[in-house]
């Protein structure tokens, strides 16, 4: 066999504490497309970033075409031909697609134009229709990963590194993406991408190496294997999907939330929500897709009620609850899982116990003559611990002391005894492992079991399509359509998702 | 007038130096809240290279040389050390006042007549000098002056048209990206703190150098906080920087012109000296849509 192109051997790496790679080894042929396939936290990025050269290895030697190399910044990286996209791209929003790719690779006065036609060249020898002089931030999601690309073209990069690449993209993009990598690799390039989505997997790549919990648990060829198989390793264990019935015809069931046509502004007046009209019936489960930032979240915060409507009316059981404040809401029976745990969900320096109490803190539930009752807010969130098997050693735990699955059930669980009539759960197993999400759906399913209306935005359409009765699709802050689950494929979603309106209107 | 417009340019001269030290650095998303201290110890610096030596040029340098330093440690400890910006250049700001303070009476003891020092001469530009009204307002200043308005254009140029400025700017938007590129953020963001640093004590020395010829504790009054104002009114651009500093520089010469007409007296003279001051707020109130570099005081590292 030939020479491999990359070769890591023996790698370890340590932060603080935790191990987060140990003694990984893989090899990347020329020619070759590597899915590098883990949970979350299975140090998949962490073992990409040290041949990159952002972060060093503690053990272990890697060589590039034959060549042992220490590799000590991207710099160097580079100049090896090692060229990564981030999870999270690394642009400057406010700089043009041009300055954003010679970033760090000029000298002296920057002849911009002269760069802007060589940006140009590259991008249309791969058919990218990307608007070199345009603002990075003004360009959609799709359009800066291909800036990314562009970078690493420019750079006459020969190993691509791409570390969750279709996280971001509708179904469509990911296959041209997934097109791409394919072109590029022929080429006699090599790319390694970095994902928890066994569908990419299968359709992608040559090769996989499966990580979990920082070690190189399996190295196979796409022939050799099968999904199944792919899971196990990756998960350690057999998991059963959660059985969901198909909920009957919901529709004469009592509307517990219903949105009539509501519009909210974002930062600088611009419109981020139009005409938003939908309900969600008492034990459904309604779900909104889309591509994140399309809108959801602000769907989600005029339900709560922190961001104030400008038109239309939100109702909820019978009663418009457009100018009610947050706490009259949560009074109300409305329960919230907002997508930004660290932001929104919890105070990561507080306990678990006392992010209990949080939404709760006033009234009598906690206290007794004005003072917290310890006790009494301690066996409740011992009990929530047991209920929910929260992985803590008790309710005064930091919150931040906890995986970010522990410290999910944790929001969940609060938002579950406030949300007595309405749960709204926003992305609520992004970034979780499999277990966790897992153990979610299995939670959800069951408040929807007790007659609770479910809320429940997602941008991954296997669990849309897993978990919910009806579907909305939201594109720049519109419903292009709502369906009853099992009407549209992926297909005609995704080309919703990018915009593309349907034929057909459904409810 | 004449006169007024002639001295409103010569006021400007620290703030410009400053409001542009302060963009440089703040492109880099370094806000240099010590840049109060690092004026004072310049204003210092300069006097006491001046008096002792008796040369001009030696003052300059000592100035430059108290501002760097000053600035090296604001930068240690915000960037190295990952505090918080505003608090440690509060820090900074009072020390510079006590070390001032300290070592003038340690050097000099206490003085019955102020001590002081020759200011820097204007030097007329031959021929541009005697056009008429122009000539007089922008061509019979200081050195320091004519200097400022060299680092206009340089700073735009750098700023906007050469791959050092594409870097300094993109390291204030998002660090990430420059770590990515292979570049150092915190040396390219210390190094930034540096030159301002350098600026900030050259336009420190204007005070004692090219104004009072002499030092007082309370010489800067304020003026480097202005000069922190002006940048953020100028939009983080060396060109908004010229007009708010030239507005500044206005108020200050009319109020000083106001002051020395004895006989008007229809404002009270603590209204006039409050003049600049008053205006900071009110355009910094005023100015809407601001163009904030995005991580502006916010520290970097890689995660984990």
């Amino acid at each position: 066999m030939a020479q491999p192109v990359v070769e890591i051997r023996h790698v370890s790496k340590y932060f603080a504490k935790v191990i987060a790679n140990k003694d990984v080894s893989f090899t990347v042929h020329q020619g070759e497309v590597v899915a590098l396939l883990g949970e979350n936290g299975a140090g998949k990025s962490t073992i990409m970033k040290i041949l990159y050269g952002l972060y060093g290895a503690d053990e272990g030697e890697i060589r590039i075409r034959g060549e042992a190399v220490h590799i000590k910044s991207p710099k160097d990286a580079m100049s090896r031909g090692v060229a990564m996209i981030q999870q999270h791209f690394s642009l400057v929003p406010t700089h043009t697609v041009t300055e954003n790719i010679i970033l760090g690779n000029v000298h002296g006065r920057i002849a911009i134009k002269e760069y802007e036609e060589k940006v140009k060249a590259i991008a249309e020898s791969y058919g990218f229709d990307v608007p070199v002089d345009a603002k990075v931030g003004d360009l959609a999601v799709g359009v800066q990963q291909k800036v990314e690309i562009l970078k690493a073209l420019y750079l006459n990069a020969s190993i691509l590194i791409m570390d969750e690449p279709t996280a971001v993209l509708t179904p469509q993009e990911s296959e041209h993406l997934m097109g791409f990598i394919r072109e590029f690799a022929a080429k006699g390039n090599c790319v390694i991408f970095i994902t928890h989505k066994m569908k990419e997997v299968m359709e992608a790549a040559d090769r996989i190496v499966i990580m979990r919990s920082g070690v190189v648990v399996g190295d196979v060829r796409k022939e050799d294997t099968d999904e199944a198989e792919l899971a196990r390793l990756m998960i350690g264990q057999e998991l059963t999907a959660p059985v969901r019935t198909q909920a009957p015809e919901r529709s004469e069931a009592p509307a517990v939330l219903e949105l009539k046509g509501v519009s909210a502004l974002g930062p600088e007046k611009t419109p981020v929500l139009q005409q938003v009209s939908f309900s969600v019936h008492a034990g459904e489960i309604f779900g909104i897709a889309g591509v994140s930032g399309n809108g959801q979240d602000e769907v989600c915060e005029v339900i709560c009620g922190s961001r104030p409507v400008t038109e239309g009316e939100v109702v909820y059981r019978g009663e418009d609850i457009t100018r009610q404040t947050i706490r009259q809401r949560i009074d109300g029976g409305i329960g919230y899982v907002p997508v930004d745990r660290y932001r929104d969900g919890m105070i990561m320096d507080m306990t678990l116990a006392e992010n209990i109490l949080l939404k709760s803190s006033y009234g009598g539930r906690w206290t007794s003559r004005g003072f917290i009752s310890q006790k009494r807010l301690n066996d409740y969130t011992s009990q929530i611990i047991r209920d929910h098997q929260v992985k803590a050693t008790g309710p005064s735990d930091l919150a931040r002391s906890l995986s970010g699955g522990n410290q999910q059930k944790v929001v969940l669980a609060r938002e579950i005894d406030v949300g007595q009539h309405l749960l709204i759960f926003n992305q609520p197993t992004r970034g979780l492992d499999m277990g966790a999400v897992d153990r979610i759906h299995h939670t959800i399913l069951q408040e929807r079991e007790k007659g609770k209306a479910v809320l429940l935005v997602s941008t991954e359409l296997s669990e849309i399509f897993e978990m919910c009765d009806r579907i909305a699709i939201m594109y720049k802050g519109r419903i292009m359509g709502i369906y009853r689950n099992g009407e549209l494929n992926t297909q005609e979603i995704g080309l919703m998702m990018a915009g593309v309106a349907a034929g057909k209107e459904g409810q | 007038m004449t006169n007024i417009l002639s001295r409103a340019i010569m006021m400007s001269t620290p703030l410009l130096l400053g409001s542009i030290a302060e963009v440089y650095a703040e492109r880099t998303g370094m806000m240099v809240t010590a840049i109060e201290g690092i004026f004072l110890l310049g204003a210092w610096g300069g006097f006491v290279g001046t008096y002792i030596t008796g040369s001009l040029a030696a003052g300059i340098l000592l100035a430059i040389v108290c501002g760097t330093l000053m600035a090296a440690l604001y930068g240690f400890i915000t960037i190295h050390m990952k505090q918080q910006q505003i608090v440690t250049g509060t820090a900074i700001n009072i020390l510079a006042g006590g070390f001032c303070s300290f070592f003038q009476r340690v050097l000099f003891g206490i003085p019955t007549t102020p001590l002081q020092i020759d200011v820097l001469e204007p030097i007329s530009i031959p021929l541009l000098s005697s056009i008429p009204v122009l000539g007089p307002m922008f061509f019979q200043q200081n050195l320091l002056t004519y200097f400022a308005y060299l680092v206009i254009p340089v700073s735009y140029f750098v700023l906007f048209k050469t791959s050092l400025g594409l870097t300094i700017r993109s390291t204030g938007e998002n660090p990430e990206a420059v770590d990515v590129a292979g570049l150092n953020v915190n040396r390219i963001r210390f190094l930034t703190v540096l030159v301002a640093g350098a600026m900030g004590g050259l336009a420190g020395s204007f005070y004692t150098l090219g104004y009072l010829g002499m030092f007082t504790t309370g010489i800067i009054g304020g003026r480097g906080w202005i000069a922190f104002a002006i940048c953020f009114l100028g939009n983080w651009n060396p060109k908004g920087a010229v007009v708010g500093t030239f507005v500044f520089g206005l108020a200050e010469a009319v109020a000083i012109y106001i002051q020395s007409m004895s006989n008007i007296n229809i404002f009270p003279n603590e209204l006039v000296i409050a003049l600049p001051y008053i205006l900071t707020i009110v355009l910094t109130v005023a100015r809407s849509n601001f163009n904030v570099p995005a991580k502006l005081g916010v520290p970097y590292s890689k995660e984990n």
